[in-house]
């Protein structure tokens, strides 16, 4: 019995792994942004009856379902780039905390926004005090959570900048440390809760969403070359 | 050691920081009690200007760089400046 | 003199360092002209704030670090054109004396926190304070990882096996950049009324 040669397509599995990255990113953007309008960020200061409405509304909960369901796409995101960063000619500490980092931060940054949010659309008789706490709990674990994201980057971006084998170009690492300083200018969410260092203020949210959107499709571009050009003997199923 | 001295670099720096030492006296002298004014923040932000085009030009040696990115960098202090001085006379 | 002349004339239309860190310069420099700009903006909003805050600074350290920010990226800029003359140890001893006294940058900058911080002006103080530690905070991150990078220069430069010109002009790019935007700083925060 011969056993069908998986070497004819050899990056098969990174492929596929790849596609699923826009899918999730899209599925993601629709389920924050015109679905539940959760993005752009409500206000911090919002009155206890917004909160509420929003809290119990019918697009959140469509929202959250769908995050249920797709939430899991978002560690093969992360394994996309971990294939590549291991072939960098960098310490193996930089791929391990790339991973810790993204790690922590799905399970902070999207786990818990989800069960906040999931509490209160899926689950009716909440206090409205109760609420209001589910609300500032999930906006800050989803934009405070930026420790893990900051390990995450810096780890990518020293990666690609101090990679000998050129794997991922050198202004890519140098973008990739933009994103761990657009991290770090979040942390003032915690404090303000208005004007522009508040979770959806103009220094904090807006210029971090310039400098991320633009990164993630251009982040993409890079792989999917770097995928192209990896050469099959150095692949781990070769 | 001369060359070290007598150098366009050191120049440019005791031309730094004898404006830095102009501009330090000078609001040191306004007081406690900051009160708005133009004259003061227009002068402020053309000696900042002034002083960033020249660490960018001498010390960042852009002088001797290809035009484009004497273009870009120039550009950027030139569209800066004007911007906040622009917003600082616009708003309120 | 001309000796000099004539070595800068051939460096005409020569980008110093590689040209990633260029990226990252020029990238940098626009992103904090954002900050810069929006800072601008809220303080149209309410400047008698920001005018009442500003006189809570500590202008004397804020003059103080811009003079040694300024004479370290003199240091770097000498130390710089010594290691591309072969002058190597020159270069060596010009970009060590660059990094003790920038290394004195951080510390002014925790004489001009702590007394702040003690007498109760905090990032939550007021919008402008925010602006303040926000935007001087990462500026210090930036002078902490430029103090890292020119470490590496100096020792890349005492190791013969190790020299290499552009990751000097690199580290030395760096470091300048991080110089202009704390001219910049000086005169928001500190100078403008």
């Amino acid at each position: 019995m011969i056993l069908a040669p998986a070497r004819r397509r050899p990056k098969l599995d990174q492929w596929l792994a790849f596609a699923t990255v826009p899918f999730f990113f899209t599925l993601f953007g629709i389920v924050f942004v015109p679905l539940s309008g959760m993005m752009p960020p409500r206000s911090p200061s919002s009155s206890p009856p917004q909160i509420v409405d929003f809290m119990q509304s019918d697009s959140l909960l469509v929202a959250c379902a769908i995050l249920t369901l797709c939430f899991g796409l978002a560690p093969l995101s992360n394994a996309v780039y971990l294939i590549q960063i291991k072939r960098m000619s960098v310490s193996p500490v930089f791929r391990y905390s790339l991973m810790v980092g993204s790690m922590s931060g799905a399970i902070v940054g999207m786990l818990f926004p989800m069960f906040c949010f999931g509490l209160g659309a899926f689950r009716t008789g909440y206090d409205p005090s109760v609420l209001a706490m589910l609300y500032d709990f999930g906006y800050l674990a989803y934009i405070g959570s930026l420790g893990c994201f900051c390990v995450m980057w810096l780890a990518f971006g020293l990666a690609i900048i101090l990679d000998t084998n050129s794997v991922l170009p050198k202004w890519l690492g140098y973008y990739t440390v933009w994103q761990y300083v657009t991290e770090l200018m979040a942390a003032p969410v915690w404090i303000a809760t208005s004007g522009p260092f508040a979770w959806n203020g103009l220094m904090t949210f807006w210029f971090a969403m310039m400098i991320y959107v633009p990164w993630q499709i251009i982040v993409y571009v890079c792989i999917h070359r770097s995928i192209k050009n990896q050469p099959d003997d150095e692949l781990e199923n070769a | 050691m001369a060359r070290y001295v007598r150098n366009p670099l050191t120049i440019t720096w005791v031309l730094l920081t004898a404006v830095t030492l102009v501009s330090w006296l000078a609001a040191r002298d306004t007081g406690s009690a900051h009160v708005l004014n133009v004259g003061v923040t227009v002068v402020v932000l053309a000696i900042a200007a002034v002083k960033s085009q020249l660490v960018i030009w001498y010390f960042m040696e852009v002088r001797h760089a290809p035009n484009w990115l004497r273009v870009v960098v120039t550009g950027w202090v030139l569209t800066l400046f004007a911007a906040l001085l622009g917003i600082y006379l616009i708003i309120p | 003199m001309t000796d000099l002349l004539q070595r800068e004339a051939k460096t005409r239309g020569h980008i110093p360092g590689e040209s990633s860190m260029w990226f990252f310069v020029i990238g940098d420099l626009i992103i904090f002209a954002g900050y810069f700009l929006a800072y601008m903006y809220y303080r149209g909003q309410d400047p008698e704030l920001f005018l009442e805050s500003q006189a809570r600074l500590n202008l004397d350290i804020g003059a103080a670090n811009t003079v040694v920010l300024l004479t370290s990226s003199l240091f770097v800029a000498l130390g710089t054109s010594a290691a591309r003359s072969e002058k190597t140890a020159d270069g060596v001893r010009l970009i060590g004396f660059a990094l003790t006294l920038g290394a004195a940058f951080p510390v002014l900058k925790l004489f001009e926190y702590v007394p702040e911080v003690l007498a109760g002006v905090t990032p939550g103080t007021n919008v402008f304070f925010m602006f303040y530690y926000v935007m001087t905070g990462l500026h210090l991150c930036h002078v902490m990882l430029g103090l890292v990078i020119l470490s590496f220069v100096i020792r890349n430069l005492r190791d013969p096996a190790r020299k290499n010109i552009s990751f000097v002009e690199t580290g030395a790019t760096y470091w300048h950049m991080v110089d202009v935007l704390w001219l910049v700083l000086f005169a928001l925060l500190y100078g403008m009324r």
